[in-house]
């Protein structure tokens, strides 16, 4: 491992406050379909709207908890990123990326349910809803993913615990923990209340 | 703090030097030429959009039938929609953000924080790949069949709805505001985290020059705000392109209805903010420029910086004033006009401060001097017409009218293009080492001040008579048929204010080509990015300053004879 120099330590000073502003920034276009969402609540007397149901609980329990045992997975890979333990990066490196996709798998099902019980996604707004914000949260989980599969690069023999990788390491890490809590909300606001 | 950025090499080969620049300056260049690129488009735009209000019916001049050929060279009511829709979408996300925020705030936040470059250069270089990326989006939506976005730049629904605008146009206008939304936010993260990080030794948050303050607080509100739009035109794209019904209501709607007033709510989240995201950079760059040109220390330059801040937070909860017309409940509207006019008591704490600054200083009138004090005077006006918007009683007749175009294009267009031109005049020496023509220069400010305050307040008068801002051909109606005369004034003064621009160019050019080398220090200013050479070198700081003082040390007593500031580098002078 390389030793630090002061300026590794301001940059990686910069790079932890650059991402928690980001964080900000993609918390507020979230923040924004949740107050749509809360908006079309309140308007609606009826919810879901006449002539619909709840959607089967089934794929979006499966997809939380697949998306929750991955943040585990990621966190463990971190502990083995920085105490250079390749074994244990590899196995829990791997076994997220195979959650993650295996989380897009469970939210291609729940569309496929979703119109199977017809709720296509001209069928008013609570379709609409359920589809769109999914949707947006599926696309960053796929921009998620290409940042775990770029990870793979740190698997190499002296890359583990590298200053060099240090900061994009911590970065795609707390992208993809912001990912799971954000699906965690859409859980419980969509599907369950 | 030590200050310990990298000393990078200078890159060599064309490519690497001018397209893929890491280097902030480059950057910033990029992002001048672009917005200038922009401001010639949107102000042929304008001027197009002028002559139909002023000559309906009649060929537009020289290029018309080039332009225009099935209808003999008059602008169609279609296209006329499409003129003022990327007028507006133009001007203030492609020409004033790029300007202001992309040029200006890359070129002075490294240099006048002392740093070496931005906090992420491959961020920033990015940023303006991804910008080009929106600009080439939105000029191909124009030739797509059924032509550009027609929605105006508020693109409301269900003007903007597959209902009100077929055709890919608009589709095309969302994903490019949604791209150029990425870009900007990016450059966001970039300055909020170099302005807390990277400033030199020594170097507190009022020791920072306020046009550093007026960026900064720009940054943040976009970093903030610009995702809220990027969800709006996100959930607009899907309503368009998938079938969704999030802003179609009743009928269109099967079950549960969607809702367009959300639209607005999402827009206006954002809009707001936004006036203050384009006026904010302006402003700071007028509280120093004042204060430099005045040769003394700018007056209450601290509660300048807060009242910057204040109106920062306050420009969050007031987007409602936007809505007065949308059914809103007295409730509602009534609290947002209180929250619009409590702003009104940081604005006058800082334009008391410009006065302040100004009062008994041994002015300059330089031509960034000029432009700074035209901003002050278009801005004062500008405010003063925003409390009768601000009012909900008022606001009721007033609003769509004229009144809101006149008021909108004081505050945001001609301070905003005021402000933009004092600082290409002001830090263009230190940009490109070469001065500008000051004779050129006058002539240019005299101009485009006299132009833009006939179109204007030309507008305001119209508006206050009635005329509504997006008809075609407003003198069919007898009630404003009257108002021909002041709309053909109004259309002079933006030709007058077209043909002002010509001197800038000229400038420009002949500055540029000139072999005259300009001084390190033309202007005898003491913030940091003064004290290098013009222009820089590649990594700005031989060795990173030390900060000693603030950045407005001028006419004190205690320097010696025929000095009337000192560098932020040096001590304080004491008795
Ligand atoms: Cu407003």
């Amino acid at each position: 491992m390389m030793t630090k120099t002061a300026e590794n330590i301001q940059q990686k000073e910069a790079s932890q406050l650059g991402f928690y502003i980001a964080l900000v920034s993609w918390g507020m276009l979230f923040a924004a379909l949740f107050l749509s969402y809360a908006l079309y609540r309140f308007q609606n007397t009826q919810w879901p709207p006449m002539g619909f149901e709840k959607v089967s609980l089934l794929w979006p329990c499966l997809s939380t908890g697949l998306i929750a045992l991955s943040s585990f997975t990621i966190h463990k890979y971190q502990v083995a990123f920085h105490s250079i333990d390749r074994k244990n990066a590899k196995v829990f490196l791997g076994s997220t990326l195979f959650l993650g996709f295996a989380f897009l798998v469970t939210q291609k099902l729940l569309w496929l349910s979703l119109e199977n019980s017809g709720l296509v996604t001209s069928s008013g707004i609570f379709a609409s809803i359920l589809h769109g914000f999914t949707w947006i949260h599926a696309g960053h989980v796929v921009l998620g993913l290409a940042g775990l599969i770029y990870l793979l690069t740190t698997l190499k023999s002296d890359h583990l615990g590298h200053v060099r990788f240090e900061n994009r390491v911590e970065n795609i890490i707390k992208f993809w923990h912001f990912l799971g809590i954000i699906w965690g909300l859409m859980f419980v606001v969509l599907f369950l209340i | 703090m030590t200050y310990v950025h990298g000393k990078h090499a200078a890159p060599k080969t064309f490519l690497s030097k001018y397209v893929f620049s890491f280097d902030h300056k480059v950057i910033a260049k990029q992002f001048l030429w672009y917005g200038i690129f922009f401001l010639f488009v949107g102000g042929l735009m304008a001027i197009m959009i002028r002559w139909t209000q002023a000559y309906p019916g009649e060929a537009f001049p020289v290029i018309g039938s080039f332009l225009f050929p099935e209808t003999g060279g008059v602008i169609p009511p279609d296209t006329y929609s499409m003129l003022f829709t990327l007028h507006g979408t133009i001007m203030i996300f492609y020409a004033i953000t790029p300007i202001l925020i992309g040029a200006f705030g890359n070129f002075c936040i490294p240099l006048m924080i002392g740093a070496r470059d931005m906090a992420f250069p491959l961020l920033n270089m990015l940023s303006f790949h991804i910008a080009a990326v929106s600009g080439i989006i939105l000029l191909a939506s124009l030739f797509f069949p059924l032509g550009g976005a027609a929605g105006g730049w508020t693109s409301y629904p269900t003007l903007s709805t597959l209902i009100g605008s077929p055709g890919s146009g608009q589709t095309l206008w969302c994903l490019a505001i949604f791209v150029l939304g990425v870009s900007s936010t990016m450059g966001a993260v970039n300055y909020i985290t170099t302005v807390i990080s990277f400033r030199a030794p020594g170097m507190g948050y009022f020791d920072m020059p306020l046009t550093v303050w007026g960026l900064w607080l720009t940054a943040i509100l976009n970093a903030i705000f610009l995702p809220v739009l990027g969800a709006g035109v996100m959930l607009l794209i899907f309503d368009r392109v998938f079938g969704t019904t999030f802003f179609l209501a009743g009928a269109a709607a099967t079950s549960g209805t969607g809702d367009p007033i959300l639209f607005q709510h999402v827009f206006w989240i954002f809009g707001h903010p936004e006036v203050y995201i384009l006026i904010l950079p302006a402003w700071g760059i007028v509280s120093d420029i004042l204060s430099f040109f005045a040769r003394k220390p700018a007056f209450g330059a601290k509660s300048t910086a807060l009242a910057m801040t204040t109106i920062s937070i306050l420009s969050t909860v007031v987007y409602g004033h936007h809505m007065f017309t949308t059914q809103m409940s007295p409730l509602l509207t009534q609290t947002f006009m209180t929250l619009t006019m409590t702003i009104s008591i940081p604005s006058a704490v800082l334009f008391a401060n410009w006065l302040g600054t100004l009062y008994k200083g041994s002015i300059r009138f330089d031509t960034p001097m000029l432009f700074s004090l035209g901003v002050v005077f278009v801005f004062g006006l500008g405010g003063l017409t925003g409390l009768y918007l601000g009012t909900v009683s008022t606001d009721l007749y007033l609003h769509d009218t004229y009144f809101v175009v006149g008021h909108f294009h004081y505050t945001m267009a001609a301070s905003v293009l005021l402000g933009g031109f004092g600082a290409t005049y002001f830090w263009f020496p230190k940009m490109f080492g070469r001065m500008m023509d000051e004779k050129l220069g006058k002539i240019h400010f005299w101009a485009t001040m006299l132009g833009l305050n006939g179109i204007f307040f030309g507008m305001m008068v119209m508006g206050f008579a009635g005329m509504h801002r997006r008809l075609y051909n407003p003198f069919v109606y007898e009630h404003l048929e009257k108002l021909l005369p002041i709309s053909t004034f109004v259309t002079w003064s933006a030709i007058l204010m077209g043909f002002a621009q010509i001197p800038f160019v000229i400038n420009c050019v002949i500055s540029l080509r000139s072999k005259k080398q300009a001084p390190d220090n033309p202007w005898n200013v003491g913030t940091l990015e003064w004290t290098i050479p013009s222009p820089p070198i590649h990594y700005n700081f031989e060795e990173i300053p030390t900060v000693k003082c603030g950045p407005h040390e001028f006419g004190n007593p205690n320097l010696p004879e025929g000095k009337d500031f000192q560098y932020q580098t040096e001590d304080l002078v004491k008795a």
